[in-house]
């Protein structure tokens, strides 16, 4: 049975369906109604639309990122509460309201997982560790912050305790990202069913050593391994946009390749269409497949 | 023993742990009549030093310490009743997975500030403000796996089959609704005072009213699809056996 017939839509004698011309809002509820893949659209919609408010909330609404010096005196610390105190309250105000946007994303990617010929166990702990690390490595920070804010009253001292408990929380929290990337980055060279590209597998692997190298800003107060220094969080960063860019753009053609079978993954539908499919994979189980792969949004 | 029996003993936890969660929260002090975030320093530190409050406060954080993720294996109930859902993919079942541990791990950080504040009461008032603080923000603030587990709860119940929907559609608005009501609450850093302080009508009343009216309606909901599913169980053997072979 294709998807298609599930859910109901009207189908051609292919079994392909489209929706229909009309208003872009039309359109998109044609597909909330019909596309067969409506569920997996929705987890990378979230996905994206997640990372879009994480962005602007972290860099110019709270100016949490990059981050404040932590050689900072107390008088600084409270003065750059001071001035970010409304950008603070509403950035993570909308933080809080949005964060369970993170479990469809988790979710995608170990879907993603449970599309490889691997065990399911990679899948369940990714799904895991990266649901635990949302508490320590952000939302943590968020209320620490939050609570540096709002209490104008508290003494200085302990206000730059709340500073430095956010920001290690937030930047040291190593091990679930650390072990949750190596676990994809296993599941990726295992793989024999082509979800992910191999190179996408060694990219996991820099994302992890990110998280090995931001170790020492536990330790230093200054220079380039202190928490907003040039290795601690300039190179993490650049190296977790390439890696969230990358993996939000093969999230999104796994989906258009998706033929719900559990063999290896047709190219993507323009290659297919063109009849040049080099490996020339047959989904297995599912025989309306094909009529699958090209039904994006 | 039938594979749902277990589910049964899982849901019949719900009305015990309901009159446990119900005692500790009449049992702490702050609850009855909210701490204000106005109280100053000495105020907060008086309330932690009251020879009548600290044993409530302890007592009723250990209740809650051992007893709130208690709500994890009702929240799998529900992942066990999304997967029974005509849905293409299990990432929905996933979605609420990844959701069920975020509430009661952010509910417990809170109550590990809570208690700590009351751990040594003579401490510097000045630490016992910034402990308390951190609780009441983190207790307040900690809906982001609520709202998304209503909202992906609503999802799943709008696409799942029409004709045969394992809840009623009145549920997916009903948790729309309950997501509405608890999104107040991540504002609460803005005011000090009124209605969306964190002792206030929205973030407190509005949002601990939602979170109870919404363990009873879905428990109960849960408790009739459970029931069904036994019920269909029984009736499967004794169909087998009217049909010779």
């Amino acid at each position: 049975m294709t998807g298609a017939s599930m859910t109901g839509a009207d189908t051609t004698s292919d079994g392909m369906t489209g929706p229909p011309a009309g208003s872009p809002l039309s359109r998109f509820a044609w597909h909330c109604r019909n596309n067969p893949k409506r569920e997996l659209w929705f987890a990378w919609y979230a996905t994206v639309i997640f990372y879009i408010i994480f962005f602007v909330v972290f860099f110019p609404v709270t100016k949490a990122e990059p981050p404040p010096h932590p050689w900072w005196s107390d008088a600084q610390v409270a003065a750059w509460f001071q001035q970010n105190h409304h950008g603070l309250l509403i950035g993570f105000g909308i933080i809080f309201a949005v964060a369970g946007m993170t479990a469809p994303q988790n979710a995608l990617i170990a879907y993603s997982m449970r599309r490889m010929s691997v065990s399911r166990a990679f899948a369940y702990s990714y799904l895991v560790m990266y649901s635990l690390s949302a508490v320590p490595g952000l939302l943590l920070l968020c209320v620490v912050l939050s609570v540096g804010a709002m209490q104008t009253g508290l003494d200085p001292a302990a206000t730059h305790w709340l500073f430095d408990f956010a920001f290690l929380s937030y930047i040291g929290t190593m091990g679930v990202f650390l072990v949750g990337s190596l676990v994809w980055m296993l599941a990726i060279l295992l793989d024999k069913n082509r979800v992910m590209p191999k190179w996408f597998g060694y990219l996991n692997l820099c994302n992890a050593l990110t998280e090995v190298v931001v170790a020492p800003a536990w330790i230093f107060h200054t220079g380039v391994l202190a928490w907003n220094g040039l290795i601690s969080w300039w190179v993490n960063m650049v190296v977790f946009g390439i890696y969230t860019g990358a993996f939000i753009t093969l999230l999104r053609n796994l989906i258009r390749r998706e033929d719900f079978g559990d063999g290896p993954l047709p190219d993507l539908p323009s290659k297919a269409a063109g009849g040049n499919a080099p490996h020339g994979n047959t989904p297995h189980g599912n025989t309306g497949a094909a009529s699958l792969a090209g039904t994006a949004p | 023993m039938r594979r749902n029996d277990g589910e049964l003993i899982l849901l019949w936890t719900l009305p015990v742990l309901a009159v446990i969660w119900v005692s500790a929260f009449f049992l702490f002090p702050g609850f009855v009549h909210p701490m204000s975030p106005t109280m100053t320093a000495a105020q907060v530190a008086a309330f932690y030093r009251d020879p009548a409050h600290l044993s409530r406060i302890r007592y009723s954080m250990i209740l809650f310490n051992w007893f709130s993720v208690a709500l994890i294996p009702l929240l799998s109930l529900l992942v066990m009743q999304v997967r029974r859902m005509a849905h293409r993919t299990p990432i929905l079942s996933y979605c609420l997975l990844g959701c069920t541990a975020g509430g009661p791990a952010l509910f417990l950080i809170a109550d590990l500030f809570w208690l700590l504040a009351a751990f040594q009461p003579g401490r510097e008032p000045q630490l016992t403000l910034m402990f308390n603080d951190l609780a009441w923000m983190t207790f307040t603030v900690g809906v982001p796996f609520l709202i998304g587990q209503s909202l992906i709860l609503a999802l799943a119940i709008y696409i799942d089959r029409p004709d045969r929907p394992v809840f009623p559609r009145w549920v997916a608005h009903f948790n729309v609704l309950v997501a509405a009501a608890l999104a107040p609450a991540a504002f609460t850093g803005l005011a000090l005072s009124g209605p969306m302080a964190w002792n206030g009508l929205l973030p407190f009343w509005v949002k601990n009213i939602a979170i109870a009216v919404w363990i009873v309606v879905m428990g109960v909901m849960l408790g009739r699809n459970i029931y069904r599913e036994h019920a269909a169980n029984d009736a499967q053997p004794a169909a087998a056996a009217a049909v010779p072979a």
